[in-house]
C-alpha cells in the first residue's frame, strides 16, 4: 500500500468534519430560495421568517454569506454541555453525547458564534469534555485485552483519535498472548 | 508485528542466536559454530539461529536455554518496574524483544511457553499507557519542546522502546498531532 502507515488505519479529522456536514440543521434563513435538489436530497423551501431544516454545509456556506442564522441543536448550550461535564468527571463511564458531536460543534462554533449564547464558555466546557473524555480512554488503555475493546458512548474524533494505537497495541496482544481461554486474569468487559 | 510469511519484523526476530546444546556428535556440521573444527561434539554448546534452531530442536539433535533478555534477572527487572527497563538494550538486530519472545514463545513446552506469554504480555501492557502519554505528550511539544533537561527518566524509557513500540509511539503521536491540529484549527480560511 503506498498509503502512510498513520492514514491506512483511521480516516483524517477534516474527512470526519465532512462527513458531520451531511447532518441536518435548522437555520433561519434571510434569504428565500425554491426547494432545491441536491444529490442526497431536496431541501427547501427557504422562506424567512420561517426555520428550514438543511444540510450542515448549506447552512455554513449561507452564514459565511450572512444569509441565514443557525439554530444551535439542543445539545450544543451552557446547561446541557455543563450537565454533561459533571456527568463525566463524577462517573467512570463516558456520558453520552451526539456521535459527531466535535465535529458539529466546532464548525458551528466557527462560523457561527454570534448566533450561540455564550460562546466562550461553551468552547471552554467542549474543552474540559474532551480532556475528561481524554483521561478515560487513556484508562481503557491500561485494562486493554487483546480480543475486546468495549468503550460505549465514544464518540466519532474520539475513535478515530485512538483506533490507530488501539489496534495495533490489540495486533500485539494478540501475538503475545498465548491461551486466551486459560487466562482469566487479564479478563476485562 | 505480524508473524507472516512476508513480514520484515518476523524475519529480523527470527536472525536472533539461541544457545543450543548438542545432545549428539554431528560430524561434518561444525561450520555451524564458526569455528575450525570439522564436527559438532557432544555437549558443545553454540550460538544458533532460531530459524535454524527450530530444526535442530525439533529433531531433537540439541536442546537450548531460555536466552538472557528473557532470563531471571530481566524477568525481576521486569517484575520490579516494567518502564525502566531498557528492551531495546536486551536484544541486538533493531530491538525485537516482543518478536524475538514470541518466536522462542513457540518452540517451548507449553507450560513455559505460558509463563513467557505472561511475562511478554503483562511487559507490553505495564508500559503501554506510558509510551502512549510520551507520545501525546510530544505531539502537543511539537519539535520545538523536545530537548528538556527534567525529563531523564522520560528520555531513557524513550531510548529503551522496542521496536512495535516505536511503531506504536509514532502512530499516536501522528494521530494526537492531526487530531491537535484539527482542534486548533479555525479553518475558515478556506471559504
Amino acid at each position: 500500500m503506498a498509503l502512510p502507515l498513520t492514514l491506512r488505519s483511521s480516516v483524517t479529522p477534516p474527512e470526519l468534519e465532512l462527513v458531520a456536514s451531511q447532518q441536518l440543521i435548522e437555520i433561519v434563513p434571510l434569504i428565500s430560495m425554491e426547494k432545491t435538489a441536491f444529490i442526497s436530497g431536496a431541501y427547501g423551501p427557504l422562506r424567512p421568517p420561517n426555520k428550514a431544516k438543511i444540510p450542515l454545509w448549506i447552512a455554513v456556506n449561507l452564514k459565511l454569506k450572512k444569509k441565514c442564522h443557525i439554530i444551535a441543536p439542543s445539545w450544543l448550550n451552557v446547561e446541557f454541555l455543563q450537565e454533561r461535564l459533571t456527568l463525566e468527571t463524577s462517573r467512570p463511564d463516558f456520558s453520552s453525547l451526539p456521535f459527531r458531536f466535535a465535529e458539529a460543534a466546532k464548525v458551528i462554533l466557527d462560523v457561527a458564534s454570534d448566533d450561540l449564547e455564550n460562546p466562550e464558555k461553551i468552547r471552554s466546557l467542549l474543552k474540559d469534555l474532551r480532556e475528561a473524555r481524554q483521561a478515560k480512554s487513556r484508562e481503557g488503555l491500561k485494562t486493554l485485552d487483546h480480543s475486546e475493546l468495549s468503550l460505549p458512548n465514544l464518540c466519532s474524533m474520539e475513535i478515530n483519535e485512538i483506533r490507530p494505537y488501539f489496534l495495533q497495541s490489540m495486533s500485539i496482544l494478540t501475538q503475545l498472548v498465548r491461551n486466551p481461554i486459560s487466562d482469566p486474569t487479564h479478563r476485562n468487559a | 508485528m505480524d508473524f507472516d510469511y512476508f513480514s520484515i519484523d518476523a524475519i529480523l526476530a527470527e536472525n536472533q542466536k539461541i544457545q543450543c546444546t548438542f545432545k549428539h556428535e554431528i560430524p561434518g556440521m561444525g561450520h555451524l559454530g564458526g569455528g575450525s573444527e570439522r564436527d559438532i561434539a557432544m555437549l558443545s554448546k553454540i550460538q544458533i539461529p532460531i530459524w535454524l534452531a527450530y530444526t535442530i530442536i525439533y529433531s531433537d539433535w540439541a536442546e537450548f536455554n531460555i536466552p538472557t533478555p528473557f532470563g531471571s534477572r530481566v524477568r525481576n527487572a521486569l517484575k520490579a518496574e516494567a518502564c525502566s527497563v531498557r528492551l531495546s538494550n536486551l536484544v541486538g538486530a533493531g530491538g525485537l524483544w516482543y518478536g524475538f519472545g514470541k518466536t522462542i514463545m513457540d518452540i517451548l513446552s507449553d507450560e513455559q511457553a505460558n509463563e513467557m506469554s505472561d511475562m511478554l504480555s503483562k511487559t507490553f501492557r505495564d508500559r503501554l499507557p506510558e509510551v502512549i502519554d510520551q507520545a501525546q505528550h510530544f505531539a502537543v511539544l511539537g519539535q520545538a519542546g523536545a530537548g528538556g533537561s527534567s525529563a531523564n527518566t522520560a528520555q531513557s524509557f524513550r531510548e529503551g522502546l522496542d521496536t512495535s513500540e516505536r511503531e506504536l509511539f509514532s502512530l499516536a503521536q501522528e494521530s494526537a498531532k492531526r487530531t491537535k491540529l484539527w482542534y486548533e484549527d479555525s479553518g475558515r480560511s478556506k471559504h
